[in-house]
Order: structure tokens, then sequence, then C-alpha cells
């Protein structure tokens, strides 16, 4: 049985400005394994992810014919068994993490507060772990860093902080929403290859949201490529330089490379059929 | 003479008991039209240069000249007219509760630029937004559309000098090649210069005629373009960076 099973999810805003569809019809299973999912800015990418643990704030509304964790229907869940699920079942990065971080809180104590009533650690013990989930992500000098305010942190150490402080109550789903995008490549490969041994060893499902499609093709099993609130083509990530998708193959070759030419770079032709609504 | 000149830079954070050295002795120069970029480690200090130029940041040693004059405290009207920054992170440097409407015309507002409507409607086309995205508030919109917003702010009131803290670090492919393209044009069409950070060093390459690499707040190395491209490097952080990159360009894309 597959961890996590989506079918026709859909996430609707009614807005003062009129209705906007941002998820539409979007259906995936998940196995312990790492799924990518790539695509347009605003395709839905996040409010995809954010389903998945019905965070979606109002007017906003999901819908799905059928939304199952572990055998459990998220659907009609409660409010209060989500909560229990939130955290240390099903973890979620967030795309911005800094925000998503409690500004009024040092970092020390968000990283330590569920271990402590959660996992009923003493002090001690939980300083030490998260100290270790923080050297764990790359971070210099955690010490420092755990008595830190977030707007004290710079834009990647807010995104380790946050993959860090998801990762210590073991989920057994991640969805990373961008979790690498502020981090330069030496200290990206090492936060990847956590993950990595998360999925391996602990049989954890990872949803990787990205837009980095030579990372997405390296490091997942397999993708979803969304475009306008739809996923319009699975590939396995091996695949993915030889996806068929109009716009697949369009977003490849938009992509600068070291030594390219300096000319505008191509950008995407949105003039086929599969472009329109 | 360097429009920009950044000599001996150094800033230091005073957080509780312990001082946050972010910045220690950087020097740069950027020529006017150059557009020059800093890349390295996360947490290097490349931010903290730029918060430091716009006045968010303790200049606690050396001193930063725009076009020969050093920097005033504060940095004032002229100053925001001239260089204007996109801070890496959108979401905080939006205003939650103003619509990108007003977030768009304020500046317009402030410094007295008419013809308003128009302006607005023709900067969110600039970043591929449809202008019914005017009435939304910042939490009604995606990542790479706050980033897009965010960019289009920075361009309102037609500056000199670009500050870019990873610009196009949350948007797709498609979306980044337009967004590159827009800022490049621009640079042509209006001389800007820009001081541009990315951990990309595709983006940095196709953008940046200079590079500095940073690592522990300090300058590992400057590097002209055509030495990136052919890897040209003498540090190993600087190599490292690069084989780490130049590892990821999968073939055929
Ligand atoms: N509260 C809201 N009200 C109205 N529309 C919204 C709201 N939140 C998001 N949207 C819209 O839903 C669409 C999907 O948003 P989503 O954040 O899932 O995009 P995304 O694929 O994650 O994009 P990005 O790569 O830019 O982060 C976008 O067009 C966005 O403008
Ligand atoms: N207000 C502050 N108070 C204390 N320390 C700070 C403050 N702002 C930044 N720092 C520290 O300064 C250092 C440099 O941060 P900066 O944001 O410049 O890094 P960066 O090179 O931009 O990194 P990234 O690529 O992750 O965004 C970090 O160690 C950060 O924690
Ligand atoms: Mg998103
Ligand atoms: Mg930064």
């Amino acid at each position: 049985m597959s961890l996590l099973s989506v079918k026709n999810l859909r996430v609707t805003f009614d807005t003062e400005a009129g209705r906007v569809e941002a998820v539409r019809g979007v259906s995936f299973t998940l196995g312990r394994e790492r799924l990518g999912i790539v695509g347009e800015s605003g395709s839905g990418k996040t409010m995809t992810g954010r389903s998945m643990l019905r965070l979606i704030r109002p007017p906003g509304r999901i819908e799905a014919d059928e939304m199952r964790f572990d055998g459990i229907d998220l659907l009609r869940a409660s409010e209060r068994e989500m909560r229990a699920l939130r955290g240390p079942r099903m973890a979620m990065v967030m795309q911005d993490p800094k925000y998503s971080l409690n500004p009024v809180m040092k970092v020390g104590r968000q990283l330590t507060e569920g271990l402590r009533l959660r996992d009923r650690l003493g002090a001690g013990d939980a300083r030490k772990k998260a100290i270790e989930a923080l050297q764990a992500v790359q971070i210099r000098d955690p010490e420092r860093v755990m008595e830190a305010w977030p707007h004290e942190l710079s834009g990647g150490m807010g995104q380790r902080v946050m993959i860090a402080m998801m990762l210590i109550p073991n989920p057994d789903l991640l969805i990373a929403d961008e979790p690498t995008s502020a981090l330069d490549v030496t200290v990206q490969a090492e936060v990847l290859k956590i993950l990595d041994d998360l999925v391996k060893t602990r049989g954890m499902g990872l949803i990787f949201i990205s837009h980095d499609l030579r990372l997405v093709a390296r490091f997942c099993d397999r993708v979803l490529v969304m475009y306008k609130g739809r996923v319009v083509e699975e590939v396995q990530a091996g695949n993915l330089m030889a996806a068929r998708h109009p716009y697949t193959r369009g977003l490849l070759n938009c992509l600068p490379r070291i030594g390219g030419p300096r000319e505008p770079l191509p950008s995407l032709d949105r003039s086929g059929t599969w472009a329109e609504a | 003479m360097a429009l920009i000149e950044i000599d001996n830079l150094s800033v230091h954070f005073d957080a509780g008991d312990r001082i946050v050295k972010a910045v220690q002795d950087v020097s740069l120069q950027v020529a006017a039209r150059e557009s020059y970029g800093l890349v390295g480690e996360s947490g290097s200090g490349k931010s903290t240069i730029l918060r430091a130029i716009c006045g968010l940041a303790p200049i606690s040693g050396g001193t930063v000249r725009i076009g020969g004059e050093p920097l005033k405290t504060p940095r004032g009207k002229g100053f925001s007219a001239r260089v204007q920054m996109v801070f890496q992170d959108p979401y905080s440097s939006l205003h939650p509760r103003h619509t990108i409407d007003r977030t768009l015309s304020e500046p317009l507002a402030i410094h007295g630029v008419g013809n308003t409507d128009a302006r607005v409607v023709q900067a969110l086309r600039d970043v591929a937004l449809d202008p019914t995205f005017r009435f939304r508030f910042p939490h009604q919109l995606s990542g790479g559309q706050r980033q897009r917003v965010a960019i289009a702010r920075a361009l309102m009131l037609q500056p000199e000098i670009l500050l870019l803290d990873e610009p196009t670090s949350a948007l797709d492919a498609s979306v980044q090649a337009e967004t590159l393209n827009l800022l490049n044009r621009l640079r042509a069409e209006r001389g800007l210069t820009f001081l541009m950070v990315s951990h990309d060093l595709a983006v940095i390459d196709h953008m940046c005629d200079r590079v500095l690499v940073m690592q522990h707040g300090r300058a590992v190395e400057e590097l002209a373009r055509d030495d990136l491209a052919a890897a040209r490097m003498t540090t190993s952080y600087a190599r490292t960076l690069f084989d780490a990159s130049a590892d990821r360009m999968l073939d055929g894309a």
C-alpha cells in the first residue's frame, strides 16, 4: 500500500476579485521514495503540498475524491487528528522559512520545544539533540544560532533551521517546498544527502517541490510536472531531460549555462494548444 | 572612478553576549554600467554587504562610496531614487496588509512621480504578472509571484543602481529566463549598474562581468567572467564551488 494517495485534488479561492483555481484535479501516489514536483511559478505546487496537511487558509477550499495517508482519510480527519499528524508524522518545510519561523522566539527554543513537550526530554538532552540537528545541516556555529532570533539568520541558514526542525521528530512523510533554493551547491549537497538517507534507511516518503530541473533530475525518483494547476507530465527523474511535453521541453531550453552565450535566454513559447486553460 | 566603491568593509552585529563578524575587510569596485556578482557559502555575508549599502546593516569598519560620495546616514530620498534593492526574502520585504497596487504605487507618490496607473500595470507586465494581481495581498500570491512583485517595485523609480539579492531563486526556468532578459535589457537601455547575489553560478555567468567569491565573511577570490567560464580560479574554495556547479550541468540542458 502506498504511503500517500491523492485523487483529483482541487484547491479553490473565492476572492473579491473572482475565483482562483489554484489546483485543478491533481492525482498521484507516493511510496517510500523521492517524488519531485516541478512547474511554473504559480502552477499550484505549494498549494498541493499544503493540502496534504490541510493547511489551506479560508477562503481557500480543498476538495478531492481521495486523500489518504498511511490508511488515514485526510479529508475526514478531525482538526484534532490533523494536529496530531502534523509534525510527528507529516511535516512540511515551507517555501518562506524565515516567515514560517516564530519571529519572537529564539531558534533554540523553537527547535527544542517539541522535544521537551512531546518527547519529554530534559533541557540538556533536548539542547544536545537540537545542536546535532543544526550541525547535520552544516550550520557552522550552532551554539550561536541556538541563541539567535530568526531575523538574524541568513536566507540559507533559515532554510536549514527549518529543515532541522522538521526532521527532529522523524516524520514518515516530508514535504519540502523549495528547501534548498537559497543554498550554495556544496551545502546543498550535504542537505540533500540527509534527506536521501532518511528515504533510504528510514523509509521516509519525500515530496520535493523545486523549480530546479537539474537538481530534481538528479535527486528524485519520479517527477510530476505541473502547469496551471494540473499535472501535465509524469516522468522517471532520470528521463527528465528526455521529457516530451512541450512545457517541460521548453523549460529545459530556458536554462542558462556556465560559458553559454550572452544573448537573451530562449523564453517559453506559450502559443501551443497545451498552454491554453 | 568606479560607481560603487567598497573599501575594507566590515560589518559586525552585536548579538547578545557575542559579536558576529558577518563581513570582514571586503573591498570591491563596480564600474558604471557593470554587472558584478557575489557568490559563496550560505551565511558568508553576501546579503549583509547589500544591506550595509542600503543602511540596513551597521558599517563597523571601512567605507562605501557611490559616485565618489560617502553615504549619508540615514540614506534619504535621493539615495532611494538612485539605488534600489531586491531583497532575498520577498515575504518580509512586502508589507503584509498593503495590496500589490499600493506597494508599487507608494514609491511613486513619495517621489512625486505621476501617471501611477499606467506605470503600475506596465511594471506588472514587465515581470510577467497579470494586471489583475494589483488588487491582491502578498499572502494571496505564490512564492515566485511575490519575488516578481519585489523586482517590479525596485524598478518603479527607474534607479541607476540595482542591488539584487537572489532575484530569481524562487522562479522556475521560464520565468527566470524572462526576468533575467528583462534585467539585461533594462541594463542595456538605461545604462544600469548591478550588484547581484546568486548561488547559481550559471545565472552569475550569464549576468555578470565579474564575480567575487566569498566564504566566512571574507572575499576569497575575484574572477572575470571568462576566467569563471574557463575554470581559471586559483583558490580551492572557488574551485570546489565551480566543480560542484559544473557537475550539475546535465547533458542536453
Ligand atoms: N490566498 C490566495 N488567494 C487567491 N489566490 C491564491 C492564494 N494563494 C495562492 N493563490 C494562487 O494560487 C496559485 C498557485 O499558488 P502556489 O503557491 O501553489 O504556486 P507555486 O506553484 O507554489 O508557485 P511558486 O513556484 O511561484 O512558489 C497562484 O496563481 C497564486 O496566485
Ligand atoms: N541582524 C543580525 N544579527 C546578528 N547576526 C546577523 C544579522 N544579520 C545577519 N547576521 C549573520 O551574519 C552572517 C552573514 O549573513 P548573510 O545574510 O549576509 O549571509 P549570506 O551570504 O547572504 O547567506 P545566504 O546565502 O544563506 O543568504 C550570518 O552568520 C548571519 O547569521
Ligand atoms: Mg510555491
Ligand atoms: Mg543572503
